[in-house]
């Protein structure tokens, strides 16, 4: 069967929308917030819809990957750069997940920003990032990649500083493009190199022997090429900044000064898992660099567990859920350094559905409680928002890792694969403690977001008379002022267009593990041919006895983390007092990571500056060209004197000019 | 016949030059002084022409032609500017034309 390859549509689409979305101010039609949500929603749906098509028709062709070239952009010696498309396993499922969930956020939005002064901007952001993220994973070269990676940090950065009346978001924005950068710099760093290893950019030279094929290229470089580490590890880099990966997560906490649903959409279910897409897409230059898998794989463990430790004691909602996302994003990172890509992408989609949904629930709380974000006053509030409720315990059981929910089987493919490696003959120790992290991990994966649940809505309500004013949320300036009689009576459950989205992402937590699970893993084998020679998900695969073993280790892990949670607060009056001793404050202060920068990096290079400006500026430059400015005036002062305005002077001096260049020929020997 | 020595010539072209540096120096009226310099460039000639011939060389009289449509068109201009200056001051005593002064 002819692949039926609409990907040029699912790029084109967005962009339209964004286009007609940005231009609306100028005619005046801002206003039309019904209009703005059609335009919005329609075209991401019909890009959802031509992925889906592309999707099933790539499952059912014969050939595995479709490179459609449409103009030749640069062309210049040696040097080819086309524009194309690939629809491949990879892109194809990336595609998936962004037009899918991001439909979804799209119309969770319609909801959530309804009253918003900047309706129009906000979705023509929206489509902008979608437009970004589906050009960054269907390019068919690196250079269009790096492109979408850049576009997808400006659509961040535009929609975190989306409340740009906040100085707070305005900081944020500007942190996470300064950090992105650093990302940027490096993917472009590995570019160079790759064209002056290969020659070219695109896939197919450089990863795959065949344009429309998968096979991948013949190696290029010897054992240990020193070139190809260089490569692998500076894509790292930009992996790990778009990725929040250590020491370069600090943007993606601040990050939540964005709207919620752009959280969602942005900073959990979509970009940031560019890192891990650009990891497996690059599956054939890592397998032959295990040095960088190693790396990788170090840090993914690292951060996971780190992030994880952040989150038991924040208290912000949504600082929760990032810090829960830099570590899921942890888990991802370790299966592809453990060489099993395809439970990397596996966990990605589980991801994106089950932190789509938890966020989409803590907004649902934020904009029923007038946009606070302060979990210590909430609680209580599983009788006013039975649906926000039911949803975020599906979105947290899958989180947990509690079976039968999607987050259970991905985090298990992960686990099992570790200790598959561990165990198996010619095992490492490596991977045994990379999985006692990735155990570890899941019961304060457990703990973290059933505190979060228990503190949110159980208990007795704490927020009463002291629930503040929300700083600039448009979408809560409505909001009546509050009775004291019954301090919950104002709060209410979100709209149904919130509910519908929240309830379809329930499902797929719920049930979207099931073309990943590890008897007969669809997903693994339909994405094996792009992670190189020799790529077996079934390899990973634990067998007969081992499995069950794993599976009840995990469970066991969640159910752990939960059981503390339940402990601690699920109690009348939880304690929700700052403890005093250190580790806790090093939790709350996340590791001093944003400290340790300030002083290290911030401080210097500010006082560097002012220093330039006082010395530099001020001294050298100003003071060279005021000085040279006070020269000229005296000296000018002084040459004043000789026009007298006598002309007879003035040929007195001619005169006298002449009769002394006249001595000088005569006295000349 | 013209003498063998071109002595006398020069002598008269450097009377002739003094007498012009010595009359713009001294003089207060603006037309005195363009005699005056009309005086100088024609002594300049002569010694020009005094050279042409006595060194048998072209160069001399085309400096000539050249001084002589210099002195033209400065004359003019000067005129000009002496009678656009009568006209506006009344006054064309270059002492009192100091408004340049710095």
């Amino acid at each position: 069967m002819q692949v039926f390859d609409l990907t040029l549509l699912v790029l084109l689409l967005p962009l339209l929308g964004f286009l007609i979305l940005g231009s609306l101010r100028l005619f005046g039609w801002h206003e039309q917030h019904e209009a703005i949500s059609w335009i919005g929603c329609g075209t991401i749906a019909l890009a959802f819809i031509s992925a889906l098509i592309s999707f099933v028709s790539l499952t059912n062709a014969a050939t595995q990957a479709h490179d459609t070239v449409f103009w030749n952009w640069v062309a210049s010696g040696k040097l080819t750069i086309n524009f194309g498309l690939r629809l491949d396993p990879l892109s194809s499922v990336m595609l998936l997940v962004i037009t899918g969930v991001g439909l979804l956020i799209h119309i969770y939005s319609v909801g959530y920003m309804h009253n918003d002064p900047g309706y129009w901007r906000y979705f023509s952001f929206l489509n902008f990032f979608i437009f970004a993220m589906v050009l960054l994973v269907s390019a068919d070269n690196y250079l269009f990649l790096l492109i979408g990676w850049a576009l997808v940090g400006l659509a961040s950065y535009l929609l975190i500083g989306f409340w740009y009346e906040r100085p707070s978001a305005v900081a944020a924005a500007k942190k996470a493009f300064v950090v992105n950068v650093i990302g940027d710099f490096g993917l472009m760093l590995a570019i160079f190199l790759l064209y002056g290893k290969f020659g070219s950019l695109g896939y197919s030279p450089i990863l795959f022997s065949d344009p429309n094929g998968t096979i991948a290229a013949p190696s290029v470089f010897g054992v240990n090429d020193p070139t190809l580490l260089a490569i692998t590890l500076l894509l790292f880099v930009a992996c790990a900044t778009k990725s929040a990966q250590l020491p370069l997560h600090v943007w993606l906490p601040d990050a939540m000064e964005g709207p919620t649903p752009v959280s969602a959409l942005i900073h959990a279910a979509t970009m940031v898992t560019a890192g891990v897409y650009l990891v497996a897409r690059s599956a054939n230059l890592y397998n032959q660099a295990p040095i960088a898998l190693w790396v990788i794989a170090g840090i993914g463990g690292l951060t996971a567990i780190f992030a994880a430790s952040i989150a038991l004691v924040q208290n912000d909602i949504k600082r929760i859920l990032a810090y829960s996302t830099i570590s899921q994003l942890g888990y991802m990172f370790i299966a592809e350094g453990a060489g099993n890509y395809s439970a990397g992408i596996f966990h990605l989609t589980t991801h994106a559905y089950f932190k789509a949904l938890l966020f989409m629930c803590a907004g649902a709380v934020i904009h029923a409680l007038g946009g606070e974000q302060d979990i210590r006053k909430m609680g209580g509030l599983r009788g006013r928002l039975k649906w926000s409720y039911w949803t975020f315990i599906v979105g947290g059981l899958a989180l947990a890792g509690i079976v039968p929910f999607a987050g259970f089987w991905s985090k298990d493919a992960i686990l099992g694969s570790l200790l598959q490696r561990g165990i198996a003959a010619g095992g490492s120790l490596w991977y045994l403690v990379l999985y006692g992290v990735g155990l570890a991990t899941a019961i304060l994966t457990g703990f973290y977001v059933f505190r979060l649940i228990f503190v949110v809505f159980h208990g007795t309500y704490r927020g009463g008379e002291a629930l503040p004013q929300p700083e600039g949320q448009a979408n809560a300036r409505t909001r009546k002022p509050r009775r004291p009689a019954n301090p919950l009576a104002q709060v209410h459950e979100a709209p149904w267009i919130m509910l519908v989205p929240m309830l379809a992402l329930a499902v797929l937590s719920t049930t979207g593990w099931i073309y990943g699970a590890p008897w007969f893993d669809a997903l693994g084998q339909f994405l094996a041919p792009i992670f190189g020679v020799g790529f077996n998900p079934a390899s990973f695969a634990l067998q007969g006895w081992t499995l069950w073993i794993s599976f009840g280790i995990s469970l066991l892990a969640g159910l752990i983390g939960i059981g503390i949670a339940a402990l601690m607060y699920l109690r009348r009056t939880p304690s929700l007092q700052p403890m005093s001793n250190i580790f806790y404050k090093t939790l709350l202060n996340k590791y001093w990571v944003d400290e340790v920068y300030d002083w290290v990096l911030v401080k210097p290079i500010v006082g560097m500056g002012r220093l330039t400006g006082r010395v530099l500026e001020d001294g050298a430059f100003d003071g060279g060209s005021r000085g040279l400015a006070w020269l000229v005036g005296k000296t000018s002062v002084g040459l004043r004197a000789m026009q007298t305005g006598y002309v007879r002077n003035y040929v007195l001096i001619l005169l006298v000019g002449a009769i002394l260049i006249l001595l000088y020929y005569v006295a000349r020997p | 016949m013209p003498p063998d020595q071109p002595t006398g010539y020069l002598i008269v072209s450097a009377v002739l030059f003094t007498i012009g540096v010595v009359g713009v120096l001294v003089r207060r009226n603006p037309l005195i002084m363009f005699m005056s310099i009309e005086l100088m460039l024609n002594a300049v000639n002569l010694s020009f022409m005094t050279f042409a011939h006595y060194l048998d060389s072209v160069e001399g009289w085309i400096f000539v032609f050249l001084v002589l449509t210099v002195a033209a068109a400065e004359v003019v201009v000067g005129l000009a500017i002496i009678v656009s200056i009568f006209r506006t001051r009344h006054n064309v005593d270059v002492d009192e034309l100091d408004s340049m002064k710095g």
